[in-house]
């Protein structure tokens, strides 16, 4: 289906199912422990051997002599895989630095050997008795040092519109700050594992993997195979938020250490691994220029942003969200990118808006009290319905300013003292901050195959993920809506290659595109049956599990009674993503206490005013919005990878040094969401929200805490240290 | 001695006799490993997430406690006379779900689903504790103490604190109807003889009384002493240590019990530390908070004071807080005792007063008495289950006149022991406890410690910290002083009826 006119009224308009809140399906797979997840599929093959991942010991270097005669006379070993071993391998698409490492290292970490045995303990204990000698190199691995040897990054050429330069420095009122942000990590909660299995010379792995299209064509390019002969299954993915967007080394290695043992092998990263051996959210320095005049309309906004990654790597692209966010004739944004030998840098939960916006949202934050206005004003003030950088191309829809207004109508922003460090409660500081929340809209093509049973049970089956988002249930709705049958008469497949290839899970792109997938396959589907049952002339309606027209109802089921009917379709995208821009909005409010004695911040509550199109499932959507929230928290207060910049590695690589947030950091939540359609995304008339819910939140939470103590703290995370130095002595 | 070589525990209601095991093997190991029960997840294996929760039940004076446990730090075979409970054993027979696993499903407490296990058995253990018990509905907060040692990365918690509160009319169960069965089951697995096991040299050996104990631990010098296996658990899981020979204190009867001396409360070294909180938090609320902020459930109800003094950590939390209260402790070696102020034992980084062939037996803390004050802080980057960056633990005594007669000032995390700030207590000595006597006190912790930086807080930072609880202690003992403490805050946050009132989506 080629959508290229904005929707019309279309069966999903009907929302019997869609649009309501509506428990997620899987959920009695999850509670009982009974969901598979790819290293307990104990039942899909037989005799699977335990694959233990080495990593290397130094950053940058060569190995010079790895010494395996230990480890391959102890007990239970049955092979050993090196890049010695495996021959020549290539290179995912996705990959910066290779999977396997030798005798070139790149990165602290990087597997380099993979040891098989019969089972995990004997597998790890033969990797502790492989010897490695290393000839390490001087390598780069402090951004803040790399930053003046930083260029353009290939395919991300600096933005702008009128001239930056001449009008922020005639500006009236001028910001310009610099703000930093940490490596962070995904710290999803399952490990990254893979159980590959070889049958001549096709091979399968069971993974977790949230890009099921991605992952073969890179595990056929790494090791140089057809991509028919591979296929990727992966049904159950415990959490990815990036981390899992790419093959990882537990599949590649999983699949050559089961090559040359001759079986089947499974590999699980162990925990402190996977922080330096896998990929993580880059660090960033930000510096902003805002100009505006007296009367707070913005003049000049420049965006510069520095990250490193490693040779061949891409940039964070945190000045995404300063191209569309706000208005202004004249506009900056430039992207330089280092080269760091620290491990790979990549996407993580929103990249690019996640760290942009912590720091652009001070900035706004710091220029409204520059202007003496309210920092909801001044960002209403210079709202734009068009791309700021192309005034041609108008928002498909963006409702910012009602964000913000009923957010602070919500929240009680009223009630927020501007002067910061004037409301005390006993010991505690206390204040309010707000940010705006923004994040790309992506459309990309999406493929699904339904098929429809005589017993009237209506299966999809797409490579589509769900990594806990709520895929398999909207999809479900989807084509209950679409095919008029109820929730339990759909069966729905996903996360297998053999499968019609998707969208896939990432970007907040999976919800709107997999089901405009489904929604399209569904209706190839719905022409088949009509022209089965004999609805030649008009378009019938599908409900209540029948096929109706004009009086004339006839069961769905009995189409597929002399068989299975099926139908594969997908959605393609014309241009209406280049004619608008789509985008998602929000009002993101906090407020916190901090404790003038130590410096302690404590929130105490977060509300989240959403515009994100049309909410297909408005329980799984909120539990996205406040699961980022969370995370947006962590930024704020907590995450931080410490480099260690002699050696060059993440210093707490598990998950006792590197904190997220537990229960007690979280206080009370809310999140609305606006009543939005937008017709020009998809005939779903969605868009994503998965990602909105952190973007703009650990600004809101910087503010609040400024609000509260007069402390303007520009390097995240605020840890307590940075905000005690500066606290009002207490008396 | 007579030694059993049977490891026998109850899995569910099924008796499992196991013999030869390796003594360092876990739960979680044995569950998904030999067992193929893979509903118990591992997301780190060294106590830090909760992926791992199972249910334990053991026989305390006659009755089955229930209590969650991270059973990726648990040696299995210390599982000797208890009864196992993993998430397969929640569903009814008939299978439907559990009132607590339908809750998680009313609520959208699952996502990726890979936490949810854990959830779901940390969930069942409030169920069964606390749910049941008359006027039991537990608070918001202590749903997320219950809690606390699970991470989630999708969900952000609400959606589960929302489906703790729909468990509030609780019904009986088929565990709870198999409760007399198991009970019976548990007392014919006691016994007094010691339980060995072991393999391939390596021997594990569980003691029923002090005295095999005591002689077990002088005839094998070298062996590691487990307790509640929250730190042993993760030499193993995480440095790979191999070790030849464990003795597990978790079996010898009297280990774990509290005492009332009259001015004095007796610890046994085996109390866990949710053991402890109840009884030290009848001393004074900061107790209570400190020890609530140990870890969390999973490793509290593990966990043991005696570990925690034993392992002798410069972070530990209680022995601050032990040393502030003036605590002494008693070591035996065989048949001889031995008793020494806390904070004596403490020699050096790394190193204690302890001989070989002893074993913490016991420690004993002085009550507070008229004109003791006293406070506890538990400073940490994370809130919950986070180690302290640093721990203030103050005992201020005034005479009749209002001056200060006795101060002790303990800190945990600034040098390389558990210490108390000896020129602070001497600026405060003879003064009246007030603002500039606080200050005095202060300047004077920089001779007392030069703290490290690491990435937990900066020795700049500490030593202000330091200095600051003695402000904020003084503000507190100020009479009408007002609330400053970060529970009392969210205790209040939650009464005010914030604007944002519902944690809750299940009604979304
Ligand atoms: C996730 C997590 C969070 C934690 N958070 C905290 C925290 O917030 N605060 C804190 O203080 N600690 C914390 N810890 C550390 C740990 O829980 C404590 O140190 C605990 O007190 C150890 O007690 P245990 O009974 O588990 O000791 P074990 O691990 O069994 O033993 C610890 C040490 O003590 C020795 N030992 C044990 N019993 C005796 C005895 N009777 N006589 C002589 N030696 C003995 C052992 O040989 C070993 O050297 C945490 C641990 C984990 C895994
Ligand atoms: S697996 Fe993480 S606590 Fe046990
Ligand atoms: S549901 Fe994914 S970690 Fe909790």
């Amino acid at each position: 289906m080629k959508f290229d006119t904005p929707a019309g009224t279309n069966p999903i308009d009907q929302l019997t199912v869609v649009g309501k809140p509506t428990d997620r399906i899987d959920g009695p797979l999850k509670t009982t422990g009974t969901a598979p997840y790819a290293y307990e599929r104990h039942d899909v093959v037989a005799g699977q051997a335990y694959g233990h991942v080495l990593g290397a010991a130094i950053a940058k270097g060569r190995i010079t002599r790895m010494d395996m005669a230990d480890a391959q006379a102890a007990p239970g070993v049955i092979t050993i895989v090196t890049a010695e071993t495996a021959g020549p391998l290539g290179k995912g698409k996705w990959n910066t630095a290779k999977l396997l490492g030798g005798p070139d290292i790149q990165h602290y970490h990087q597997a380099v050997a993979l040891v098989v045995a019969e089972t995990f303990e004997q597998a790890r204990d033969a990797a502790s008795l492989i010897k490695v000698d290393y000839q390490a190199e001087p390598g780069a691995y402090d951004l803040a040092a790399a930053r003046e040897g930083a260029t353009e990054a290939k395919g991300e050429p600096d933005t702008g519109a009128g001239d930056f330069h001449s009008a922020f420095a005639a500006a009236p009122v001028q910001l310009d700050a610099t703000y930093t942000t940490p490596d962070q990590s995904h710290a999803m909660m399952e490990p990254h594992a893979s159980i590959a299995a070889w049958n001549g010379d096709k091979l399968t792995l069971w993974t977790a993997n949230q890009m099921i299209r991605w992952g073969v064509k890179d595990v056929a390019q790494t090791l140089n195979i057809p991509e028919e002969n591979i296929r990727l299954i992966s049904p159950y993915i415990g959490g990815g938020f990036g981390g899992k967007l790419f093959v990882r080394s537990d599949a590649l290695l999983a699949a050559l250490g089961a090559k040359a043992a001759g079986r089947p092998v499974k590999v699980a990263l162990h925990r402190p691994l996977i922080v330096n051996n896998t990929t993580h959210r880059p660090a960033t320095i930000q510096r902003i220029r805002i100009g505006a005049t007296k009367d707070g309309k913005i003049t000049a906004i420049g965006h510069e942003s520095w990250s490193g990654d490693l040779p061949d790597g891409k940039p964070e692209t945190a000045v995404q969200q300063t191209r569309l966010l706000y208005a202004g004739a004249n506009r900056l944004t430039a992207m330089r990118l280092a080269v760091l030998d620290l491990p790979e840098g990549n996407a993580m939960r929103a990249p690019g808006e996640a760290p942009g916006l912590m720091a652009l949202e001070i900035a706004m934050d710091e220029m409204a009290e520059k202007l003496g206005m309210d920092p909801i004003q001044f960002r209403i003030l210079n709202d734009t319905q068009v791309d700021p950088e192309k005034p041609g191309r108008p928002f498909s829809q963006r409702q910012l300013i009602a964000c913000l207004q009923q957010g602070a109508e919500r929240f009680g922003w009223a009630r927020r003292k501007p002067t910061p460090a004037s409301v005390r409660e006993g010991r505690w500081l206390v204040g309010m901050g707000v940010a705006a929340g923004f994040r790309n809209n992506l459309v990309t093509k999406s493929a699904a195959r339904v098929r429809l049973d005589g017993q009237g049970v209506v299966t999809v089956e797409t490579d589509m993920t769900d990594i806990g988002t709520g895929t398999y249930t909207i999809i479900a709705q989807t084509a209950a809506e679409t095919m008029g049958v109820p929730l339990d008469k759909v069966v729905v497949r996903l996360g297998d290659s053999r499968f019609p290839v998707s969208c896939g899970s990432g970007g907040q792109w999976g919800a709107n595109n997999a089901t405009a997938g489904v929604y399209a396959a569904c209706m190839t589907l719905r022409q088949a049956v009509a022209q089965k049952l004999g609805f030649n002339a008009t378009e019938p309606r599908f409900a209540d599990g029948q096929v109706s027209s004009g009086g004339h109802a006839v069961p769905l089921a009995l189409a597929a009674k002399d068989g299975e009917m099926a139908a594969e379709d997908g959605i393609e995208y014309a241009d209406l993503h280049k004619r608008y821009q789509q985008s998602t909005f929000a009002g993101h409010f906090v407020e916190v206490g901090v404790d003038a004695a130590t410096g302690e911040v404590r929130l105490r509550r977060m509300l989240a005013v959403c515009a994100a199109g049309r909410i297909l499932n408005p329980k799984s959507a909120r539990s996205q919005v406040i699961g980022a929230m969370t995370m947006g928290a962590g930024a704020a207060l907590m995450e931080e990878l410490a480099v260690d910049k002699r050696r060059g590695f993440f210093v707490n690589h598990d998950l006792a040094g590197y904190e997220v947030p537990a229960h007690a950091d979280i206080p009370h939540q809310e999140v609305i969401f606006l009543d939005e359609v937008d017709p020009i995304s998809s005939p779903m008339k969605a868009k994503g929200v998965g990602e909105l819910g952190i973007c703009g939140v650990g600004a809101a939470v910087a503010n609040a805490i400024y609000n509260a103590t007069g402390v303007r703290v520009r390097d995240y995370p605020i840890t307590l240290d940075k905000l005690l130095d500066h606290l009002p002595e207490i008396a | 001695m007579q030694h059993r070589r049977t490891i026998r525990f109850l899995l569910g209601n099924e008796l499992r006799e196991l013999t030869d095991l390796d003594p360092t093997l876990t739960v979680l190991d044995w569950l998904r490993g030999a067992e193929r029960r893979l509903g118990t997840k591992e997301g780190c294996a060294e106590g830090d997430c909760g992926a791992c929760t199972v249910v334990v039940g053991r026989l305390v004076d006659g009755v089955v406690r229930y209590e969650a446990i991270n059973a990726c730090i648990r040696f299995l075979a210390t599982l000797d006379g208890c009864q196992l409970l993993t998430v397969e054993h929640l569903k009814r027979p008939d299978g439907t779900l559990h009132p607590v696993q339908q809750a998680m499903v009313d609520c959208h407490g699952s996502q990726c689903g890979f936490c949810t296990p854990g959830f779901v058995m940390s969930l069942y253990a409030l169920y069964r504790a606390e749910v049941a018990s008359p006027g039991g509905v537990p608070d918001e907060q202590r749903i997320d103490d219950a809690l606390a040692g699970n991470l989630c990365r999708c969900t952000g918690y609400a959606p589960i604190v929302a489906a703790a509160q729909q468990l509030r009319d609780r019904t009986t169960d088929h565990i709870d109807e198999a409760l007399p069965t198991v009970t019976r089951a548990l007392a014919a697995l006691a016994d007094d003889a010691v339980v060995e096991t072991g393999r391939d040299g390596r021997r594990f050996l569980a003691p029923a009384t002090v005295d095999q104990l005591a002689d077990l631990v002088l005839a094998n010098p070298e062996a590691t002493i487990v307790s509640g296996a929250t730190d042993v658990g993760l030499w193993v899981t995480k440095h790979q240590k191999v070790l030849p020979t464990v003795i597990y204190t978790g079996r010898v009867a009297g280990l774990a019990r509290i005492t009332n001396r009259g001015d004095a409360l007796e610890l046994g070294a085996g109390v866990t530390f949710t053991a402890a909180k109840a009884a030290l938090g009848g001393l004074h609320p900061d107790l209570d908070e400190l020890l609530r902020r140990v870890g969390a459930e999973q490793v509290r109800n593990a966990g043991t004071i005696g570990g925690n003094i034993a392992n002798g950590s410069p972070i530990g939390d209680t022995p601050p807080a032990l040393i502030a209260l003036g605590a002494s402790l008693t070591l035996r070696r065989g048949t001889q005792r031995r008793t020494l102020p806390l904070q004596d034992y403490f020699l050096a980084y790394g190193k204690q007063d302890r001989q070989s062939g002893e074993f913490v037996e016991s420690v004993t803390v002085p009550k507070l008495g008229q004109g003791d004050l006293f406070a506890a802080y538990k400073i940490s980057k994370r809130f919950d289950q986070d180690i302290s960056a640093l721990c203030a633990c103050f005992l201020v005594t005034l005479g009749d006149d209002g001056l200060i007669t006795r101060a002790r000032l303990a800190y945990g995390g600034m040098a390389g022991t558990p210490k108390r700030a000896a020129a602070a207590e001497a600026a405060l000595l003879g003064r009246p406890w007030d603002a500039t006597a606080a200050r005095d006190a202060k300047a004077a912790l920089a001779q007392d410690f030069t703290p490290l930086s690491d990435w937990r807080a900066s020795a700049a930072y500490r030593l202000a910290v330091a200095g600051n609880l003695l402000l904020k202690f003084q503000a507190e003992s100020a009479p009408g002083a007002p609330a400053t403490r970060v529970l009392v805050q969210r205790a209040q946050a939650f009464k005010a009826g914030c604007d944002i009132a519902s944690r809750g989506v299940c009604n979304a």
